[in-house]
Protein backbone atom coordinates (compact mmCIF):
# COMPACT_ATOMS: atom_id res chain seq x y z
CA UNK A 1 0.00 0.00 0.00
CA UNK A 2 2.66 2.65 1.50
CA UNK A 3 4.68 1.47 -1.98
CA UNK A 4 1.53 2.24 -4.05
CA UNK A 5 1.47 5.32 -2.73
CA UNK A 6 5.00 6.14 -3.35
CA UNK A 7 5.04 5.00 -6.75
CA UNK A 8 1.90 6.79 -7.21
CA UNK A 9 3.57 10.17 -6.05
CA UNK A 10 6.67 9.79 -8.05
CA UNK A 11 4.74 8.95 -11.28
CA UNK A 12 2.43 12.05 -10.35
CA UNK A 13 6.04 14.40 -10.02
CA UNK A 14 7.56 13.07 -13.55
CA UNK A 15 4.67 14.10 -15.24
CA UNK A 16 5.17 17.61 -14.08
CA UNK A 17 9.09 17.07 -14.66
CA UNK A 18 9.30 15.68 -18.04
CA UNK A 19 12.91 15.98 -18.95
CA UNK A 20 14.45 14.71 -15.71
CA UNK A 21 16.75 11.91 -15.98
CA UNK A 22 16.37 9.14 -13.03
CA UNK A 23 18.86 9.70 -10.13
CA UNK A 24 20.86 7.22 -8.66
CA UNK A 25 18.45 6.73 -5.84
CA UNK A 26 15.09 5.90 -8.00
CA UNK A 27 13.59 9.14 -7.91
CA UNK A 28 14.78 12.21 -10.14
CA UNK A 29 16.75 14.92 -10.57
CA UNK A 30 14.21 17.85 -10.57
CA UNK A 31 14.54 19.90 -14.15
CA UNK A 32 14.27 23.43 -14.56
CA UNK A 33 10.18 22.89 -16.29
CA UNK A 34 9.21 20.76 -13.00
CA UNK A 35 6.43 22.01 -11.05
CA UNK A 36 8.42 22.21 -7.25
CA UNK A 37 5.77 21.52 -5.05
CA UNK A 38 5.29 17.48 -7.07
CA UNK A 39 9.25 17.04 -7.12
CA UNK A 40 9.32 18.40 -3.54
CA UNK A 41 6.43 16.27 -2.24
CA UNK A 42 7.95 12.88 -4.44
CA UNK A 43 11.80 14.00 -3.02
CA UNK A 44 9.83 13.70 0.77
CA UNK A 45 8.34 10.17 0.01
CA UNK A 46 11.52 8.74 -0.97
CA UNK A 47 13.00 10.72 2.52
CA UNK A 48 10.39 9.00 4.20
CA UNK A 49 10.77 5.55 2.50
CA UNK A 50 14.27 5.60 3.60
CA UNK A 51 13.28 6.85 6.98
CA UNK A 52 11.55 3.74 7.41
CA UNK A 53 13.42 0.97 5.97
CA UNK A 54 17.08 2.21 7.74
CA UNK A 55 18.26 0.13 9.30
CA UNK A 56 20.00 2.82 11.81
CA UNK A 57 18.73 3.90 15.11
CA UNK A 58 16.10 6.07 15.78
CA UNK A 59 17.69 9.25 16.30
CA UNK A 60 20.05 9.05 13.66
CA UNK A 61 17.55 8.20 11.02
CA UNK A 62 15.54 11.11 12.45
CA UNK A 63 18.61 13.21 11.83
CA UNK A 64 18.89 12.35 8.58
CA UNK A 65 15.22 12.77 7.86
CA UNK A 66 15.85 15.95 9.32
CA UNK A 67 18.91 17.47 7.50
CA UNK A 68 17.31 16.25 3.93
CA UNK A 69 14.18 18.55 4.86
CA UNK A 70 16.25 21.87 5.51
CA UNK A 71 17.94 20.70 1.96
CA UNK A 72 14.68 20.07 0.30
CA UNK A 73 13.09 23.43 1.15
CA UNK A 74 15.49 25.82 1.77
CA UNK A 75 14.73 27.43 -1.41
CA UNK A 76 11.23 27.21 -1.05
CA UNK A 77 10.63 31.21 -0.73
CA UNK A 78 12.53 31.90 -3.65
CA UNK A 79 10.32 32.13 -5.87
CA UNK A 80 8.68 34.63 -3.59
CA UNK A 81 11.16 36.82 -2.53
CA UNK A 82 13.45 36.09 -5.45
CA UNK A 83 16.77 34.72 -5.08
CA UNK A 84 19.61 36.66 -3.59
CA UNK A 85 20.64 39.52 -5.97
CA UNK A 86 24.17 38.96 -7.47
CA UNK A 87 26.45 41.17 -9.05
CA UNK A 88 26.14 44.77 -8.34
CA UNK A 89 29.41 47.11 -7.74
CA UNK A 90 32.07 47.31 -5.27
CA UNK A 91 31.19 49.51 -2.57
CA UNK A 92 34.67 51.60 -3.06
CA UNK A 93 33.40 52.42 -6.91
CA UNK A 94 30.10 53.80 -4.80
CA UNK A 95 31.91 55.93 -3.03
CA UNK A 96 33.91 57.57 -6.21
CA UNK A 97 34.09 60.90 -6.82
CA UNK A 98 31.70 62.11 -8.95
CA UNK A 99 33.61 64.92 -11.09
CA UNK A 100 32.62 66.50 -14.87
CA UNK A 101 29.77 66.58 -17.26
CA UNK A 102 28.41 62.64 -16.56
CA UNK A 103 29.12 63.53 -12.42
CA UNK A 104 25.19 63.47 -12.18
CA UNK A 105 24.86 60.32 -14.37
CA UNK A 106 27.32 58.60 -12.52
CA UNK A 107 25.90 59.69 -8.84
CA UNK A 108 22.59 58.19 -10.53
CA UNK A 109 24.58 54.59 -11.18
CA UNK A 110 26.27 54.83 -7.94
CA UNK A 111 22.78 55.42 -6.10
CA UNK A 112 21.57 52.28 -7.79
CA UNK A 113 24.52 49.82 -7.39
CA UNK A 114 24.20 50.86 -3.86
CA UNK A 115 20.37 49.79 -4.11
CA UNK A 116 21.48 46.93 -5.44
CA UNK A 117 23.47 45.94 -2.45
CA UNK A 118 21.07 47.28 -0.16
CA UNK A 119 18.79 44.51 -1.95
CA UNK A 120 21.25 41.61 -2.13
CA UNK A 121 22.04 41.94 1.58
CA UNK A 122 18.10 42.39 2.82
CA UNK A 123 17.51 39.03 0.88
CA UNK A 124 20.39 37.35 2.53
CA UNK A 125 18.94 38.00 5.56
CA UNK A 126 15.89 36.98 4.61
CA UNK A 127 17.00 33.79 3.62
CA UNK A 128 19.45 33.23 6.85
CA UNK A 129 15.85 33.70 8.72
CA UNK A 130 14.58 31.50 6.47
CA UNK A 131 16.82 28.90 7.29
CA UNK A 132 16.44 29.34 10.76
CA UNK A 133 13.16 28.59 11.02
CA UNK A 134 13.34 26.22 8.17
CA UNK A 135 15.75 24.26 11.34
CA UNK A 136 13.47 24.80 14.08
CA UNK A 137 10.97 23.38 11.44
CA UNK A 138 12.93 19.70 10.83
CA UNK A 139 14.10 20.21 14.69
CA UNK A 140 10.34 19.47 15.88
CA UNK A 141 9.07 17.37 13.27
CA UNK A 142 12.05 15.11 13.83
CA UNK A 143 11.25 14.64 17.22
CA UNK A 144 7.62 14.00 16.85
CA UNK A 145 8.59 10.66 14.78
CA UNK A 146 8.26 7.88 15.93
CA UNK A 147 10.84 5.42 15.62
CA UNK A 148 11.30 3.69 11.79
CA UNK A 149 9.03 0.77 11.28
CA UNK A 150 7.56 -1.23 8.88
CA UNK A 151 6.25 0.39 5.52
CA UNK A 152 3.34 3.26 6.63
CA UNK A 153 0.15 2.88 4.42
CA UNK A 154 -0.26 5.84 2.16
CA UNK A 155 -2.44 7.36 4.61
CA UNK A 156 0.11 7.37 7.18
CA UNK A 157 2.58 8.86 4.28
CA UNK A 158 0.23 11.66 3.77
CA UNK A 159 0.34 11.79 7.68
CA UNK A 160 3.69 12.26 7.37
CA UNK A 161 3.71 14.95 4.57
CA UNK A 162 0.46 17.01 6.51
CA UNK A 163 2.81 16.64 10.07
CA UNK A 164 5.67 18.29 7.85
CA UNK A 165 3.69 20.85 6.51
CA UNK A 166 2.39 21.71 9.75
CA UNK A 167 5.73 22.24 11.48
CA UNK A 168 7.20 24.34 8.63
CA UNK A 169 3.85 26.34 8.74
CA UNK A 170 4.57 26.93 12.58
CA UNK A 171 7.96 28.11 12.29
CA UNK A 172 7.26 30.34 9.28
CA UNK A 173 4.56 31.60 11.24
CA UNK A 174 6.73 32.68 14.06
CA UNK A 175 9.44 33.93 12.10
CA UNK A 176 7.05 36.11 9.84
CA UNK A 177 5.38 37.74 12.84
CA UNK A 178 9.06 38.47 14.25
CA UNK A 179 10.52 41.87 14.16
CA UNK A 180 13.35 40.77 11.98
CA UNK A 181 11.55 39.70 8.92
CA UNK A 182 9.12 41.97 9.06
CA UNK A 183 11.81 44.66 9.42
CA UNK A 184 13.97 43.18 6.74
CA UNK A 185 11.16 42.32 3.95
CA UNK A 186 10.64 46.42 4.36
CA UNK A 187 14.34 46.99 3.51
CA UNK A 188 14.29 44.57 0.11
CA UNK A 189 11.20 46.33 -0.90
CA UNK A 190 12.32 49.41 -0.37
CA UNK A 191 16.08 48.81 -1.75
CA UNK A 192 14.26 47.18 -4.71
CA UNK A 193 12.07 50.38 -5.54
CA UNK A 194 15.19 53.08 -5.05
CA UNK A 195 16.96 50.49 -7.47
CA UNK A 196 14.28 50.68 -9.46
CA UNK A 197 13.47 54.65 -9.67
CA UNK A 198 17.21 55.10 -9.83
CA UNK A 199 17.32 52.91 -13.81
CA UNK A 200 14.25 54.28 -14.98
CA UNK A 201 15.70 57.53 -14.02
CA UNK A 202 19.08 56.50 -16.25
CA UNK A 203 16.96 55.56 -18.91
CA UNK A 204 15.17 58.14 -19.21
CA UNK A 205 18.84 60.24 -19.39
CA UNK A 206 19.06 58.29 -22.57
CA UNK A 207 15.37 58.75 -24.23
CA UNK A 208 15.76 62.07 -23.51
CA UNK A 209 18.88 62.12 -25.79
CA UNK A 210 17.11 60.53 -28.33
CA UNK A 211 14.23 62.01 -28.24
CA UNK A 212 11.82 59.87 -27.13
CA UNK A 213 8.66 60.00 -24.82
CA UNK A 214 9.84 59.40 -21.17
CA UNK A 215 7.38 58.15 -18.43
CA UNK A 216 7.58 61.79 -16.76
CA UNK A 217 6.48 62.94 -19.87
CA UNK A 218 3.12 60.45 -19.79
CA UNK A 219 2.80 61.63 -16.44
CA UNK A 220 2.80 64.88 -16.88
CA UNK A 221 0.12 64.92 -19.50
CA UNK A 222 -1.87 62.20 -17.97
CA UNK A 223 -2.08 64.35 -14.81
CA UNK A 224 -3.12 67.30 -16.84
CA UNK A 225 -6.03 64.97 -18.61
CA UNK A 226 -7.16 64.10 -15.12
CA UNK A 227 -7.32 67.93 -13.91
CA UNK A 228 -9.13 69.01 -17.28
CA UNK A 229 -11.55 65.71 -16.37
CA UNK A 230 -12.09 67.21 -12.92
CA UNK A 231 -12.79 70.66 -14.39
CA UNK A 232 -15.47 69.04 -17.07
CA UNK A 233 -16.89 67.35 -14.05
CA UNK A 234 -17.64 70.54 -11.73
CA UNK A 235 -18.63 72.84 -14.87
CA UNK A 236 -21.03 69.53 -15.68
CA UNK A 237 -22.19 69.33 -11.72
CA UNK A 238 -22.70 73.30 -11.66
CA UNK A 239 -25.15 73.68 -14.77
CA UNK A 240 -27.06 70.55 -13.41
CA UNK A 241 -27.48 71.92 -10.24
CA UNK A 242 -30.75 74.03 -10.07
CA UNK A 243 -30.28 77.80 -9.29
CA UNK A 244 -28.93 78.01 -5.64
CA UNK A 245 -30.56 78.51 -2.63
CA UNK A 246 -29.18 81.49 -1.72
CA UNK A 247 -30.01 83.29 -4.90
CA UNK A 248 -33.69 82.06 -4.45
CA UNK A 249 -33.66 83.34 -0.48
CA UNK A 250 -32.36 86.53 -1.69
CA UNK A 251 -35.21 86.96 -4.67
CA UNK A 252 -37.91 85.79 -2.00
CA UNK A 253 -36.50 88.58 0.20
CA UNK A 254 -36.17 91.08 -1.90
CA UNK A 255 -39.79 89.95 -2.69
CA UNK A 256 -40.70 90.36 1.27
CA UNK A 257 -39.55 93.80 1.18
CA UNK A 258 -41.70 94.81 -2.17
CA UNK A 259 -44.40 93.19 -0.39
CA UNK A 260 -44.03 95.43 2.84
CA UNK A 261 -43.23 98.36 1.20
CA UNK A 262 -46.77 98.27 -0.81
CA UNK A 263 -48.45 97.66 2.48
CA UNK B 1 -4.51 6.81 -11.22
CA UNK B 2 -1.75 9.37 -11.83
CA UNK B 3 -2.43 9.65 -15.33
CA UNK B 4 -6.02 9.96 -14.91
CA UNK B 5 -5.80 12.90 -12.40
CA UNK B 6 -3.05 14.07 -14.56
CA UNK B 7 -5.41 13.85 -17.97
CA UNK B 8 -8.20 15.24 -15.74
CA UNK B 9 -5.96 18.43 -14.63
CA UNK B 10 -5.01 18.65 -18.24
CA UNK B 11 -8.87 18.32 -19.51
CA UNK B 12 -9.57 21.32 -17.14
CA UNK B 13 -7.03 23.90 -17.62
CA UNK B 14 -9.43 25.80 -19.68
CA UNK B 15 -12.59 25.62 -17.29
CA UNK B 16 -13.93 28.96 -17.29
CA UNK B 17 -14.94 30.79 -14.09
CA UNK B 18 -18.90 32.26 -14.12
CA UNK B 19 -21.69 30.74 -14.79
CA UNK B 20 -24.88 32.83 -14.32
CA UNK B 21 -26.32 35.08 -16.88
CA UNK B 22 -25.67 38.86 -16.61
CA UNK B 23 -26.03 41.93 -18.50
CA UNK B 24 -23.78 44.84 -18.57
CA UNK B 25 -26.37 47.89 -17.56
CA UNK B 26 -23.56 50.65 -17.24
CA UNK B 27 -19.74 51.22 -17.93
CA UNK B 28 -16.94 53.82 -16.70
CA UNK B 29 -13.63 53.51 -17.60
CA UNK B 30 -12.89 50.12 -16.96
CA UNK B 31 -15.70 49.89 -14.48
CA UNK B 32 -18.48 47.61 -15.80
CA UNK B 33 -21.61 47.09 -13.72
CA UNK B 34 -23.93 43.55 -14.23
CA UNK B 35 -27.20 42.56 -13.48
CA UNK B 36 -27.88 39.19 -12.78
CA UNK B 37 -30.72 37.69 -14.46
CA UNK B 38 -33.34 36.28 -11.89
CA UNK B 39 -33.81 32.78 -11.21
CA UNK B 40 -36.92 33.18 -8.92
CA UNK B 41 -40.50 34.01 -9.93
CA UNK B 42 -40.42 36.73 -7.50
CA UNK B 43 -37.60 39.18 -7.18
CA UNK B 44 -37.04 41.03 -4.54
CA UNK B 45 -37.88 44.69 -5.00
CA UNK B 46 -34.67 46.24 -3.11
CA UNK B 47 -31.65 45.53 -5.49
CA UNK B 48 -28.29 44.23 -3.62
CA UNK B 49 -25.38 45.55 -5.06
CA UNK B 50 -21.85 43.46 -4.57
CA UNK B 51 -19.06 44.83 -4.25
CA UNK B 52 -15.69 43.31 -4.43
CA UNK B 53 -12.26 44.03 -3.50
CA UNK B 54 -9.92 45.54 -6.51
CA UNK B 55 -7.09 42.77 -5.84
CA UNK B 56 -8.39 40.09 -7.18
CA UNK B 57 -11.60 39.49 -9.91
CA UNK B 58 -14.96 39.21 -8.49
CA UNK B 59 -15.77 36.01 -10.42
CA UNK B 60 -14.87 34.22 -7.66
CA UNK B 61 -18.54 35.36 -6.37
CA UNK B 62 -19.65 33.42 -9.03
CA UNK B 63 -17.61 30.19 -10.00
CA UNK B 64 -19.91 27.24 -11.22
CA UNK B 65 -23.66 26.23 -10.79
CA UNK B 66 -22.60 24.50 -7.27
CA UNK B 67 -20.17 26.82 -6.10
CA UNK B 68 -21.70 30.25 -6.66
CA UNK B 69 -23.09 32.92 -4.17
CA UNK B 70 -24.67 34.76 -6.79
CA UNK B 71 -26.44 31.78 -7.46
CA UNK B 72 -27.56 30.82 -4.10
CA UNK B 73 -28.45 34.56 -3.43
CA UNK B 74 -30.80 34.99 -7.38
CA UNK B 75 -32.41 31.05 -6.12
CA UNK B 76 -33.44 33.06 -2.94
CA UNK B 77 -34.81 36.02 -5.35
CA UNK B 78 -32.80 38.37 -4.84
CA UNK B 79 -32.01 41.24 -7.48
CA UNK B 80 -28.33 40.86 -7.97
CA UNK B 81 -26.27 43.24 -9.58
CA UNK B 82 -22.16 43.33 -9.20
CA UNK B 83 -19.60 45.99 -9.69
CA UNK B 84 -16.15 44.45 -11.75
CA UNK B 85 -13.80 46.84 -11.15
CA UNK B 86 -11.73 45.63 -14.38
CA UNK B 87 -7.35 45.52 -14.79
CA UNK B 88 -6.07 49.14 -13.99
CA UNK B 89 -3.04 49.88 -16.72
CA UNK B 90 -0.38 52.78 -16.79
CA UNK B 91 -2.86 55.10 -17.45
CA UNK B 92 -4.62 54.06 -13.87
CA UNK B 93 -2.01 55.10 -11.89
CA UNK B 94 -2.96 58.59 -10.35
CA UNK B 95 -6.77 57.02 -9.93
CA UNK B 96 -7.32 57.75 -5.98
CA UNK B 97 -9.58 55.61 -3.73
CA UNK B 98 -11.82 59.11 -3.67
CA UNK B 99 -12.22 58.17 -7.60
CA UNK B 100 -13.73 54.40 -7.30
CA UNK B 101 -15.97 55.90 -4.05
CA UNK B 102 -17.46 58.93 -5.14
CA UNK B 103 -16.91 58.06 -8.69
CA UNK B 104 -17.13 54.69 -9.30
CA UNK B 105 -19.21 52.97 -7.00
CA UNK B 106 -21.25 56.22 -6.42
CA UNK B 107 -21.99 56.02 -10.16
CA UNK B 108 -23.11 51.92 -9.74
CA UNK B 109 -25.30 53.26 -6.60
CA UNK B 110 -26.67 56.28 -8.72
CA UNK B 111 -27.56 54.01 -12.02
CA UNK B 112 -29.32 51.60 -10.06
CA UNK B 113 -31.18 53.55 -7.90
CA UNK B 114 -32.25 55.85 -11.06
CA UNK B 115 -33.20 52.70 -13.20
CA UNK B 116 -35.30 51.01 -10.09
CA UNK B 117 -36.58 54.31 -8.73
CA UNK B 118 -35.25 54.35 -5.68
CA UNK B 119 -34.00 55.46 -2.50
CA UNK B 120 -31.95 53.26 -1.59
CA UNK B 121 -30.59 50.00 -2.08
CA UNK B 122 -28.92 46.90 -0.12
CA UNK B 123 -24.87 46.81 -0.81
CA UNK B 124 -22.33 43.82 -0.02
CA UNK B 125 -19.00 44.86 0.74
CA UNK B 126 -16.66 41.56 0.09
CA UNK B 127 -13.17 41.99 1.94
CA UNK B 128 -11.20 45.59 0.39
CA UNK B 129 -14.98 45.97 -1.20
CA UNK B 130 -16.58 45.58 2.67
CA UNK B 131 -14.09 48.63 3.66
CA UNK B 132 -15.37 50.43 0.65
CA UNK B 133 -18.93 49.87 1.61
CA UNK B 134 -18.29 50.88 4.72
CA UNK B 135 -17.29 53.81 3.59
CA UNK B 136 -19.59 54.93 1.19
CA UNK B 137 -22.61 53.97 3.89
CA UNK B 138 -20.51 56.61 5.95
CA UNK B 139 -20.76 59.58 3.06
CA UNK B 140 -24.31 58.35 1.66
CA UNK B 141 -26.41 56.53 4.49
CA UNK B 142 -29.40 57.87 2.47
CA UNK B 143 -28.47 55.77 -0.05
CA UNK B 144 -27.78 52.35 1.53
CA UNK B 145 -30.52 50.88 3.35
CA UNK B 146 -28.71 47.55 4.53
CA UNK B 147 -25.19 47.01 4.58
CA UNK B 148 -23.54 43.45 4.44
CA UNK B 149 -20.06 43.11 5.39
CA UNK B 150 -18.17 39.93 4.16
CA UNK B 151 -14.83 39.09 5.74
CA UNK B 152 -14.28 42.73 5.91
CA UNK B 153 -11.05 44.04 7.99
CA UNK B 154 -11.94 46.97 10.20
CA UNK B 155 -9.06 46.77 12.66
CA UNK B 156 -5.87 46.86 10.41
CA UNK B 157 -3.88 46.52 13.72
CA UNK B 158 -4.85 43.26 15.72
CA UNK B 159 -2.28 41.06 16.56
CA UNK B 160 -2.42 38.13 14.40
CA UNK B 161 -2.58 40.45 11.03
CA UNK B 162 0.56 39.13 9.61
CA UNK B 163 0.03 41.53 6.66
CA UNK B 164 -0.17 44.30 8.48
CA UNK B 165 2.60 43.81 10.70
CA UNK B 166 4.67 43.66 7.13
CA UNK B 167 2.75 46.61 5.75
CA UNK B 168 2.99 49.00 8.98
CA UNK B 169 6.93 48.47 8.39
CA UNK B 170 6.92 49.34 4.65
CA UNK B 171 8.17 52.43 3.09
CA UNK B 172 4.59 52.93 0.62
CA UNK B 173 5.62 55.97 -0.91
CA UNK B 174 8.88 54.65 -2.17
CA UNK B 175 7.50 51.71 -3.19
CA UNK B 176 4.26 52.85 -5.30
CA UNK B 177 6.44 55.97 -6.34
CA UNK B 178 4.32 57.31 -9.13
CA UNK B 179 3.66 53.70 -10.57
CA UNK B 180 1.06 50.90 -10.32
CA UNK B 181 1.32 48.12 -7.89
CA UNK B 182 2.23 44.98 -9.87
CA UNK B 183 -0.35 42.24 -8.76
CA UNK B 184 1.92 39.81 -9.55
CA UNK B 185 3.72 40.32 -6.59
CA UNK B 186 0.82 41.36 -4.15
CA UNK B 187 -0.33 37.65 -4.80
CA UNK B 188 3.04 36.26 -4.39
CA UNK B 189 2.75 38.43 -0.35
CA UNK B 190 -0.53 36.82 0.11
CA UNK B 191 1.06 33.89 -0.76
CA UNK B 192 3.83 34.38 1.70
CA UNK B 193 1.34 34.13 4.18
CA UNK B 194 1.30 30.66 4.24
CA UNK B 195 3.90 29.34 2.03
CA UNK B 196 3.48 25.73 2.43
CA UNK B 197 -0.26 25.22 2.50
CA UNK B 198 -0.48 27.67 -0.67
CA UNK B 199 2.07 26.44 -2.97
CA UNK B 200 2.65 23.39 -1.71
CA UNK B 201 0.16 21.52 0.47
CA UNK B 202 -3.06 22.17 -1.91
CA UNK B 203 -0.88 20.62 -4.91
CA UNK B 204 -0.35 17.52 -3.02
CA UNK B 205 -3.68 17.28 -1.92
CA UNK B 206 -5.01 16.26 -5.29
CA UNK B 207 -3.37 13.24 -5.13
CA UNK B 208 -5.69 11.82 -2.38
CA UNK B 209 -8.80 10.37 -2.76
CA UNK B 210 -10.10 9.14 -6.42
CA UNK B 211 -9.77 11.68 -9.88
CA UNK B 212 -13.51 13.42 -8.98
CA UNK B 213 -13.66 15.50 -12.35
CA UNK B 214 -15.75 17.94 -10.56
CA UNK B 215 -13.01 18.43 -8.16
CA UNK B 216 -10.40 19.31 -10.76
CA UNK B 217 -12.48 21.76 -12.33
CA UNK B 218 -13.49 23.02 -9.27
CA UNK B 219 -9.71 23.43 -8.13
CA UNK B 220 -8.69 24.84 -12.10
CA UNK B 221 -11.23 27.28 -11.61
CA UNK B 222 -9.72 28.74 -8.27
CA UNK B 223 -6.17 28.25 -9.23
CA UNK B 224 -6.90 30.43 -12.29
CA UNK B 225 -8.80 33.27 -10.21
CA UNK B 226 -5.98 33.01 -7.17
CA UNK B 227 -3.17 33.95 -10.44
CA UNK B 228 -5.29 36.38 -11.40
CA UNK B 229 -4.59 39.72 -9.74
CA UNK B 230 -4.97 42.54 -11.35
CA UNK B 231 -2.52 45.58 -10.91
CA UNK B 232 -3.20 48.23 -8.72
CA UNK B 233 -4.00 51.69 -9.41
CA UNK B 234 -0.89 53.56 -7.52
CA UNK B 235 -2.71 56.42 -5.75
CA UNK B 236 -5.32 54.33 -4.32
CA UNK B 237 -3.18 51.53 -3.12
CA UNK B 238 -0.89 54.01 -1.49
CA UNK B 239 -3.82 55.86 0.43
CA UNK B 240 -5.23 52.27 1.28
CA UNK B 241 -1.99 50.84 2.68
CA UNK B 242 -1.00 54.37 4.52
CA UNK B 243 -4.42 55.02 5.81
CA UNK B 244 -6.20 51.92 6.67
CA UNK B 245 -3.15 49.23 7.22
CA UNK B 246 -0.35 52.24 8.81
CA UNK B 247 -3.06 54.46 9.87
CA UNK B 248 -5.88 52.08 11.16
CA UNK B 249 -8.08 55.39 10.79
CA UNK B 250 -11.48 53.24 10.17
CA UNK B 251 -10.83 52.65 14.04
CA UNK B 252 -8.42 55.44 15.33
CA UNK B 253 -10.35 58.13 12.98
CA UNK B 254 -9.35 61.08 10.69
CA UNK B 255 -10.52 59.07 7.16
CA UNK B 256 -11.59 61.44 5.04
CA UNK B 257 -12.73 61.04 1.23
CA UNK B 258 -12.69 63.52 -1.06
CA UNK B 259 -12.49 66.00 1.74
CA UNK B 260 -15.42 64.34 3.24
CA UNK B 261 -15.16 63.08 7.02
CA UNK B 262 -15.92 59.25 6.87
CA UNK B 263 -16.91 58.13 10.57
CA UNK B 264 -17.66 55.08 11.53
CA UNK B 265 -19.88 55.76 14.62
CA UNK B 266 -22.50 58.08 12.12
CA UNK B 267 -23.80 54.46 10.94
CA UNK B 268 -27.16 53.57 12.10
CA UNK B 269 -28.17 51.53 9.09
CA UNK B 270 -28.76 47.60 10.16
CA UNK B 271 -25.68 45.62 9.48
CA UNK B 272 -24.93 42.15 8.78
CA UNK B 273 -21.22 41.16 9.59
CA UNK B 274 -19.80 37.75 8.25
CA UNK B 275 -16.48 37.11 9.60
CA UNK B 276 -14.58 33.89 8.44
CA UNK B 277 -13.74 32.05 11.96
CA UNK B 278 -10.50 30.52 9.89
CA UNK B 279 -9.42 33.56 8.05
CA UNK B 280 -5.73 33.88 7.19
CA UNK B 281 -6.27 36.98 5.28
CA UNK B 282 -8.76 39.00 7.73
CA UNK B 283 -8.07 37.86 11.45
CA UNK B 284 -11.80 37.61 12.72
CA UNK B 285 -11.00 39.96 15.81
CA UNK B 286 -10.36 42.44 12.72
CA UNK B 287 -13.95 42.15 10.91
CA UNK B 288 -15.62 42.03 14.90
CA UNK B 289 -14.11 45.55 15.57
CA UNK B 290 -16.89 46.39 13.46
CA UNK B 291 -19.48 46.08 16.18
CA UNK B 292 -17.70 48.93 18.62
CA UNK B 293 -17.64 51.37 16.18
CA UNK B 294 -21.26 51.78 14.82
CA UNK B 295 -24.43 53.11 16.14
CA UNK B 296 -26.70 50.64 14.86
CA UNK B 297 -29.15 49.34 16.74
CA UNK B 298 -29.47 46.57 14.38
CA UNK B 299 -26.01 44.67 14.08
CA UNK B 300 -25.91 40.91 13.55
CA UNK B 301 -22.70 38.80 13.25
CA UNK B 302 -22.78 36.13 11.82
CA UNK B 303 -19.68 33.75 12.39
CA UNK B 304 -18.38 30.75 10.33
CA UNK B 305 -16.06 27.91 9.94
CA UNK B 306 -14.82 29.02 6.96
CA UNK B 307 -11.72 30.71 5.76
CA UNK B 308 -11.24 33.83 3.78
CA UNK B 309 -11.79 31.78 0.46
CA UNK B 310 -14.06 29.07 1.46
CA UNK B 311 -16.51 31.76 2.73
CA UNK B 312 -17.61 32.33 -0.92
CA UNK B 313 -16.80 29.15 -2.67
CA UNK B 314 -16.80 25.76 -0.24
CA UNK B 315 -19.55 24.18 0.04
CA UNK B 316 -20.38 24.81 3.37
CA UNK B 317 -20.58 28.35 2.34
CA UNK B 318 -23.37 27.38 -0.30
CA UNK B 319 -25.67 25.87 2.32
CA UNK B 320 -24.67 28.31 4.77
CA UNK B 321 -24.20 32.08 3.41
CA UNK B 322 -26.80 32.82 1.06
CA UNK B 323 -29.11 32.05 3.02
CA UNK B 324 -28.52 34.12 6.05
CA UNK B 325 -27.69 36.61 3.69
CA UNK B 326 -31.65 36.15 2.14
CA UNK B 327 -33.12 35.86 5.49
CA UNK B 328 -31.47 38.51 7.32
CA UNK B 329 -32.64 40.65 4.23
CA UNK B 330 -35.98 39.47 4.00
CA UNK B 331 -36.41 40.34 7.75
CA UNK B 332 -35.43 44.05 6.93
Amino acid sequence: MAADAWRQWAAFAALFNPTADPSPLGTFRRSPAAFAPFFDAEQFAAAARAFHQSGEDSQTAAAAFGDFLRDQFGGALDGMWGGAASGGSAAAAEEAPALGPAREQQERLQRAAAAWRRLDHAQRRLKRLWSDALGEAARVFVSRLGAPAAPPTAEALYGLYDAWIDCAEEAYARMAHGEAFGATLADALKAASDWRDESAASIEHWAKWLDWPTRREINTLSLRVRALEEQQRATRRERETPARPAAKTHKTAAKKLRGRGKR
Amino acid sequence: MTSRLYAALSAARHCAPGCSEKDEVWRSGKVRLYRYRSISPTPSAVPLLIVYALVNRPYMMDLEPERSLIRGLLSRGLDVYLIDWGYPDGADRFTTLEDYLEGQLAGCVDEILKARGLDALNLLGVCQGGVFSLCFAALHPERVRNLITMVTPVDFHTSTDLLSKWARKIDVEAWVGQANVSGDVLNQLFLALMPFRLSHQKYVDLLRGEVDRARIENFMRIERWIYDSPDQAGAAFREFVVWFYQQNRLVRGGLAIGGRSVDLSTLELPILNLIGTRDHLVPPASSAALRGLTRSSDFTTLELDLGHIGMYVSARAQRQVPPAIADWLAAR
